[in-house]
């Protein structure tokens, strides 16, 4: 009976949905190349007035005052414009982007994740090309880290401006370590597999893990398929149109997961919430939680963490294995960004509204606000930071590469079969070559659909 | 007035209710029908026709069959408890409960289903956290190690805890809409049954259950069709985890609507969802219609 009303919001997305699609006349036709921003200049405009929608996945009560402030600061500065912001929550914007894309109402200005998620828009003809003015060699481009801009390159031309770093680190409880014996930061894999066995002897659980919805795993995997399959193998795999996931390193990457799983975690992972499993670490249960730098502030004394943990945690990247075929300087992460939309009439206004949201200052703003690092050079200082965030940021910039997000970077089916098999290796119930048969299938499945 | 006018006027009155029915029910079920004869995803340039590959791909699609059955499954736990627990829990309350105690204990039952799906989900995965959930520290307590479980992280234990939850939210709803059935039944049918001898279980048998029909007709058509449209519970608790074990089809047409980029065939799986909700209905409303019984 109360199922009936429960679903309601369920039918009425799916109705409201139907409704928004049916009114594309055809279902979900772009309308790439019909004026818009890829026939105008880009350029700041002479007079900035009008309106500027935007749509953004920062509904999160502790980061959407920054986008608030900031929107209305650059409206103070140019009273003729208006920003209409909507904030929505990380999940609903994947539905919310789609349904706006198909029923082609695209805001002027929206959020991406980098990689496949951002191409997608790309090759619908819906992200603004805005090499001219965010390339590398641009002045504008030249504020940014490279590797930050990089992400957002698609066959060389640049689609998105990047607002955020983030990359995935190995916390550590350091007094932890010292109760284990363990004198400091393993150097790989093996090691860091024994320095578990000592911890849990120690009384510890080695390593905080929820994966609740099977994301967190899926970070691990992104760093271990990096580690072990040669980059040149890992790009070719990673595009819908070649993907093949034949590489015996990707059945490696597994099987170390594995190992992980059951020497530093526990195979009741999945039904543990990921913010569950960080409470373990940072009311000193857990000796160490693999999280991103985005949520270091949790870690701090200002985030509201225990001053026992507060005053007592590093990071290290998670080791690499000994003698691996990748890269071994590759760090999970990406940063996320804001791309333009191509039938924007006032593009070149939306341009203006993200150069002002990047300059120096606001980045400053976002690190001293919400604690998140910016992709602008030089924005993370001793005055708006905390000293871990700072090293987070100087590692970064160490980085090889980015190995971006393994469920944004590739297709999204073969990113559900990666999420799929790997909650069944950590419950038990499937092995490192039914995790890869099932990633083969859909990596076939991508590229018949790519054509 | 004559009879044309008053045809017309009757009609003026229905018309705005006609016309959002057709609008924003009939209209998308119809053209979701259309949609899933199409190949296209939010982003397609150009959506192809594919006729009823749709179709065929959720026939040999196994993670399509495993949402079916779990949404099967919902059904009949639902129908067991929420149609026939309910229906003996509300028989109790007006039997054999005093008038003041009565009142308190409805409001008991019916307090988990104001409560949002959202706080249910969040506060059972709580109760079904592993390490420090309460339902493993009951088993612990008393002596059932071998039982507890990683409740919503394990295959075979993920979409049992989700019913169960759903069940908890349900049950006390039901029971006080059985309960305003029960009230409605003229005193002098039970007063009749117990002259003739009849004791509780007889006359709840005999007097009771008949002349509920309706509300049970009513309870079920929502109850059978409220598990094959169950969406939130899934959502909120596994996301149709772990390796797709809890999916249904509700969350299955979601993740290839959103998340795959396949509507062509979430929108068949819709179809799939709306035929048999519907055909559940249909028998339920004939049945129902045989079996009417007047007063």
């Amino acid at each position: 009976m109360k199922h009936t009303m429960r679903s309601a919001s369920f039918a009425v997305l799916a109705t409201a949905t139907a409704v928004a699609l049916a009114a594309c006349g055809a279902p979900g036709t772009a309308n790439p190349g019909a004026g818009g921003a890829s026939s105008q200049s880009l350029s700041a405009p002479a007079e900035k007035s009008g309106t500027i929608t935007m749509v953004t996945k920062f509904a999160d009560p502790k980061y959407a005052p920054y986008f608030e402030s900031v929107t209305k600061a650059y409206e103070q500065a140019n009273p003729k414009v208006t920003i209409k912001l909507e904030q929505v929550g990380d999940q609903p914007y994947k539905d919310k982007i789609r349904v706006l894309s198909a029923s082609k109402q695209l805001p002027d200005i929206y959020f991406s994740w980098a990689g496949d998620f951002a191409n997608k828009f790309v090759r619908a003809g819906l992200a603004a090309d805005l090499t001219s003015v965010i390339g590398p060699d641009t002045e504008w481009g030249k504020t940014f880290s490279p590797a930050a801009l990089k992400a957002f390159e698609t066959k060389g031309k640049n689609f998105g401006v990047p607002i955020d770093l983030d990359a995935k680190y190995l916390a550590y409880n350091k007094s932890a370590f010292t109760k284990a014996g363990i004198s400091g930061a393993p150097a790989s894999l093996e090691e860091l597999i024994g320095d578990c066995d000592k911890l849990r002897t120690a009384g510890y659980t080695p390593i905080a893990f929820g994966n609740q919805y099977g994301w967190p795993a899926i970070h691990y995997i992104t760093q271990l398929n990096a580690y072990n399959v040669p980059p040149d193998t890992l790009a070719k795999d990673y595009d819908p149109a070649t993907g093949a996931f034949t590489d015996p390193g990707y059945t490696k990457a597994v099987d170390q997961f594995k190992d992980i799983v059951t020497h530093c975690s526990s195979k009741d992972a999945n039904g543990v919430s990921h913010e569950a499993g960080q409470a373990n670490f940072l009311n000193g249960k857990a000796a160490m939680h693999y999280l991103e730098s985005v949520e270091f502030q949790a870690l701090t004394a200002k985030g509201g963490a225990p001053k026992q943990l507060a005053d007592n945690w590093d990071f290290m990247r998670l080791p690499a294995p000994q003698g691996a075929a990748g890269d071994a300087g590759a760090l999970t992460g990406a940063p996320d960004g804001f791309m333009v939309n191509a039938q924007s009439k006032n593009a070149a206004l939306a341009v203006d509204v993200l150069k002002f949201m990047t300059t120096q200052q606001n980045a400053a703003k976002l690190t001293a606000d919400i604690g998140w690092l910016s992709p602008v050079q030089g924005s993370a200082t001793s005055a708006n930071s905390f000293p871990q965030l700072q090293s987070a940021l100087a590692d970064i910039s160490k980085a090889n590469q980015f190995a971006i997000w393994l469920d944004t970077v590739t297709n999204a089916e073969v990113a559900n079969a990666y999420l799929s098999g790997i909650e069944g290796v950590i419950s038990g119930s499937k092995t490192s070559k039914d995790v890869m048969t099932g990633v083969q299938e859909a990596a076939a499945k991508a590229k018949k659909q790519a054509g | 007035m004559s009879t044309t006018l008053m045809r017309w006027r009757s009609l003026a009155w229905v018309l705005p209710a006609l016309v959002l029915l057709l609008v924003f029910v009939y209209y998308p079920i119809v053209d979701n029908l259309r949609l899933s004869l199409f190949s296209w995803n939010a982003f397609s340039v150009a959506p192809t026709f594919v006729g009823l590959d749709n179709y065929r791909t959720a026939f040999h699609d196994p993670i399509f069959w495993t949402a079916l059955w779990n949404n099967t499954v919902f059904a009949v736990v639902s129908l067991v408890f929420q149609v026939g627990f309910s229906l003996v829990l509300a028989a109790l309350l007006e039997e054999f409960v005093h008038q003041r105690l009565r009142g308190i204990l409805r409001t008991i039952y019916f307090i988990p289903a104001v409560i949002s799906i959202t706080v249910a989900g969040i506060l059972f995965s709580f109760l079904y956290n592993p390490e420090i959930g309460l339902v493993n520290r009951l088993l612990g307590a008393v002596g059932l190690e071998s039982w507890q479980h990683s409740w919503l992280g394990e295959p075979s234990t993920a979409m049992g805890s989700i019913i169960a939850m759903s069940q908890w939210q349900s049950i006390g709803y039901t029971a006080i809409l059985f309960v305003v059935g029960i009230q409605r039944i003229p005193k002098e049918f039970h007063e009749a049954a117990k002259v003739d001898g009849a004791g509780p279980i007889r006359r709840f048998f005999s007097v009771t259950v008949p002349m509920v029909r309706e509300m049970t007709t009513l309870i079920i058509i929502l109850t059978v069709s409220g598990a094959f449209l169950v969406f939130n519970e899934v959502m909120v608790m596994t996301a149709g985890g772990p390796s797709d074990s809890s999916q249904v089809l509700g969350t299955w047409l979601y993740r290839n609507a959103f998340l795959n980029d396949d509507m062509g065939y979430a929108s068949a799986i819709a179809t799939v969802i709306f035929v048999i909700t519907l055909a559940i209905g249909a028998v339920q409303i004939v049945v129902s219609r045989r079996r009417r019984i007047q007063w």
